[in-house]
């Protein structure tokens, strides 16, 4: 049956055990890719299709200024949350599943480390989210395209000239920017956040739903994150908050993220410009999430009881 | 047991270095005038739709725009109170978007006005009511201003308050004074906030300063309204004869070369007012040259 | 060799079961010691809810022990080095639905470094030996209970390991795939690979193990080669065929007189597993 050549080669593998091995990583993370796209996850993007696409026909009925803006708006919209809620979902139900079906015994009875084993989830994860944002961009920009070509056609026909020159060349030189897709990846990186965020949680928790349920509440929260920092710290100062209520915004600054700092695709229709060092911030604050939110992550999972 | 505490020990420790750094950077962001939505005093003390705002997370925008539309059902129910409500909380969910500030105060000031106008019986109560719905107007653009400091066309539209609702055309110049300042703003509104001023009583004298360097700066410039103002201060002002804009223009007129766009202006200034025989002896010249048929020529207006 | 394949010394488990009303503590393994030597096929036997499973996955590190320790060849059960050769079937295994049987395999054989050409021909070379060549492209969710316990079998197999530990591995097979288990885990033997594993058939236990223990509740309570545990020193055992009644007769004479006792005398019936494969191998029963 078994030669004795691989015998040698599994010897040799064994004897080069390195404590975090990308290899093993990439298999873990390549795999849940795999099932999640067997899962037909990405059908979830077919319903954001069919919602971009029906939004801009209903507003093709109305007519109203600022048409264009409206359809980045609602796109935008739809994209944070939809990489939310699928980061959320795919990411609740992987622990649990491995756990219910005892696949986890079977990965974790090879050398691989439970902590491999959690970057690889997240890893596959983030492939999910980095294709459906790539895709959910493409039929956002198709749409975006053919909005701009009728509001440039609208603006010709409706404005005189040298307005409609300024409007046009405003819009030419406002409609896909840097900002855009600056924002874009911000939406990425939350849902990456969000992501991360639930795996930490599946890592004590015992059901998928308690799971969810929290994340989302969670996110929620972190929405609300800049009012209670503003209780505290604001110019109406705790002085006029009672005490109790101002420990409470604390520990919501202190253990909630501030989602409101990832969202700034809020305000990415209405054309400003954002510089490259807010990005540079954002992604470091979101670079430090996930890191951390995996090594605790991992803190609650290695003593673990499978 | 050991890995959670553990873990939340660390959790605590990332969770006070980040807010110290979220809080720096949302700082940050504010000064670049991004993060639209912010607690200012008057959402603050609603707290509850402060937080309901804040909670639709990415679908703040979106959510704005919905609202936005269903104002035009109420417009088209004439509901201009239900209009003020929904515009009310458009602009405190996405300020940073001018349409919505602009497009607010114009069915404030011009449509619900015009509105009164047309179904308000009682003259005294419809002045007072019609002035109501122009300051409701005009709040909707000094708020509008406040969150978007860089925008011309809010400041273009209040100095058109001003002026066309308001009739009051210092702060009507002041206004496109401060819209011509701003990146983007068409060419009108410089002109506007010196015409304007020209009708402020007691500023005249700087007024015609002003319309002077216009007419100075090219004859682009030369613009019925242009002509009528510094005619006017003109002969408010007791300006020397020779100083008078109508002898530059018939010089201009004089030079050959020159005609096409000399007689515009010559025809301008006859509209306007101008009585020079020098003005209508060289505009006749002119049509004479340029073989203007008479149908087309410029006609005196009758003497007082 | 000098290490052994696997060290338990002492080892305890108490599970707190999360009940609403009390937190009662289970005891599913007390103060157990034992030894594998390496080439040993070693069966841990007992009833339901004895502890062999709970043991089995505290020795691969799965399951954290209450106290004690357990090494594999030296190297303590908690490092994840330990388990570079250790191949382990858990009871009643399942795996991602979405993949196929092949997929799996090579799926787990980079989970142990393996990758490339190596990796292709050794999942082939598994499927063969587990018998689902024909299932290779398959996904793993519509497999039956006895292929999910072959392609778990195959997925231990998947790095060569010196060491596998087998949960209930017939468990579900049918008598072909059990015999042909058998008969792996007995070539697998001869090449000095060591097995631990515990299964509720004892005559399949008796044909392959070397070594065996007993638990119940929790404590080993025998322990030792399978040969002394059960052999019966003072008896040896005949099948005849056509012997005629005057040589049995004859028989039974002489063995009184020389001073033994016939202790007992009876037909031998073909045995069920015998027949059964027999019925099956006339019908060329191939297996999926
Ligand atoms: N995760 C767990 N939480 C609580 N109790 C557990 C857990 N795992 C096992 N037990 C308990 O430990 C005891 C031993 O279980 P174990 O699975 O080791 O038995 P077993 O010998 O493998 O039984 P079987 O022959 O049925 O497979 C049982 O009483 C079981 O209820
Ligand atoms: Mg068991």
């Amino acid at each position: 049956m078994t030669s004795g050549n691989t015998r040698t080669a599994a010897a040799v593998h064994a004897s080069a055990h390195k404590l975090f091995s990308l290899r093993r990583t990439a298999a873990i993370a390549t795999n849940t890719f795999r099932d999640l796209v067997r899962q037909k996850v990405f059908y979830f993007m077919l319903v954001f299709g069919l919602i971009i696409i029906g939004v801009s026909l209903a507003l093709a009925s109305f007519s109203f200024q600022g048409q264009l803006q409206t359809v980045m708006d609602v796109c935008l919209g739809a994209m944070s949350v939809f990489t939310m809620l699928l980061a959320v979902l795919a990411t609740a139900m992987m622990l649990p599943k491995d756990m219910e079906d005892r696949t986890l015994y079977t990965i974790l009875a090879k050398p691989v480390s439970r902590f491999e084993y959690l970057v690889g989830k997240l890893a596959g994860v983030t492939m999910i989210l980095v294709v459906a944002t790539l895709l959910m961009t493409a039929a956002f920009f198709v749409v975006l395209h053919f909005w701009q070509g009728r509001e440039i056609e609208n603006l010709q026909l409706t404005e005189p000239a040298e307005r409609a020159a300024a409007a046009i060349s405003k819009i030419k030189a406002g409609t896909f920017t840097p900002t855009l897709l600056g924002g874009i990846g911000v939406i990425l990186l939350r849902s990456i956040v969000c992501a991360a965020l639930t795996l930490m949680l599946s890592c004590f928790a015992t059901s998928w739903l308690f799971t969810v349920i929290v994340s989302l509440m969670v996110i929620l929260a972190g929405h609300l994150v800049p009012i209670a920092r503003s209780v505290w710290q604001g110019p109406l100062g705790a002085a006029d908050a009672p005490f109790h209520i101002a420990i409470l915004m604390r520990l919501i600054t202190v253990f909630v993220p501030d989602m409101q700092l990832f969202n700034i695709v809020d305000d990415i229709a209405v054309g400003i410009s954002v510089d490259a060092g807010v990005f540079l911030h954002i992604a470091g604050l979101g670079a430090g999430y996930v890191l951390v939110y995996l090594l605790v992550g991992w803190l609650f999972f290695a003593w673990r009881e499978l | 047991m050991k890995g959670r505490i553990l873990g939340i020990l660390v959790l605590l420790v990332w969770g006070i270095a980040k807010s110290s750094f979220e809080a720096r950077l949302e700082q940050r962001m504010e000064n670049t005038r991004l993060g639209g939505f912010k607690l200012t005093a008057s959402l603050r003390q609603q707290a509850g739709q402060a937080g309901f705002i804040a909670a639709l997370g990415g679908l703040r925008a979106t959510v704005a725009d919905l609202l936005w539309i269903s104002a035009d059902s109420a417009w088209r129910k004439v509901q201009y109170g239900r209009m003020k409500l929904i515009f009310d909380t458009c602009t405190a969910m996405q300020p940073r978007r001018v349409l919505f500030w602009d497009i607010s105060a114009w069915h404030m000031a011009w449509n619900g006005a015009a509105h009164i106008a047309n179904h308000e019986p009682d003259p005294v109560a419809r002045a007072a009511k019609m002035r109501e719905f122009f300051l409701l107007g005009k709040d909707f653009l000094e708020r509008g201003i406040e969150s978007n400091p860089g925008s011309w066309e809010l400041h273009d539209r209040l100095g058109m308050l001003y002026h066309d609702k308001l009739k009051d055309s210092e702060n009507a110049s002041k206004s496109y004074e401060e819209a011509s300042k701003r990146p983007g703003a068409l060419e009108y509104t410089r002109r506007f906030a010196a015409y304007y001023l020209a009708e402020v009583p007691g500023r005249e004298r700087e007024a015609y300063a002003r319309l002077m360097a216009l007419f100075h700066e090219s004859e682009h410039e030369w613009l019925p309204t242009l002509f009528r103002h510094i005619q006017e201060l003109e002969a408010k002002l007791d300006i020397p004869d020779a100083e008078r804009i109508w002898h530059a223009v018939v010089k201009l007129a004089n030079t050959p070369g020159n005609e096409s766009s000399a007689y515009p202006g010559l025809v301008d200034l006859i509209k306007t007012g101008s009585r020079e025989p020098a003005v209508v002896e060289a505009a006749r010249a002119l049509e004479q040259k340029m073989d203007i048929p008479a149908a087309r020529r410029v006609k005196l207006p009758p003497h007082k | 060799m000098s290490t052994p394949a696997i060290t338990i010394e002492n080892l305890t488990k108490e599970f707190t079961n999360p009940s609403v009303f009390s937190r009662g503590k289970v005891t599913a393994v007390e103060n157990l010691s034992l030894t594998v030597e390496p080439g040993q096929v070693y069966g841990l036997l007992g009833p339901n809810g004895s502890g062999k499973s709970t043991t089995m996955k505290i020795v691969l590190g799965l399951v954290v022990p209450t106290s004690g320790r357990t090494c594999i060849f030296g190297r303590d059960s908690r490092d994840v080095e330990s388990r570079e050769a250790v191949g382990f079937l858990p009871e009643n295994p399942y795996f991602y639905k979405f993949l196929t049987g092949s997929e799996t395999l090579s799926f787990y054989g980079r989970l142990c470094g393996l990758g490339g050409k190596m990796l292709r021909d050794r999942s082939r070379e598994l499927l063969a030996l587990v018998g689902l060549e024909t299932a290779a492209d398959r996904r793993v969710g519509g497999y039956s209970k006895g292929m999910l316990q072959r392609i778990g079998l195959a997925q231990a197999l998947v790095q060569d390991p010196r060491l596998l530990v087998l949960d209930e591995p017939t468990a579900g097979v049918d008598p072909a795939g059990s015999h042909e288990i058998r008969d792996l885990i007995l070539r697998l033997k001869q090449r000095g690979i060591t097995v631990l594993l515990c299964s509720h058939l004892l005559s399949q236990v008796q044909e392959i193990c070397d070594r065996i223990g007993i638990m119940n509740h929790g404590q080993l309570v025998r322990e030792g080669a399978l040969d002394d545990l059960i052999s019966i020193e003072n008896q040896t055992e005949f099948v005849l065929e056509n012997a005629s009644p005057a040589l049995l007769a004859e028989l039974r004479e002489r063995a009184s007189a020389a001073g033994a006792r016939v202790v007992c005398e009876q037909k031998p019936q073909q045995n069920l597993e015998r027949y059964f494969l027999e019925v099956t191998a006339e019908q060329g029963g191939e297996k999926k």
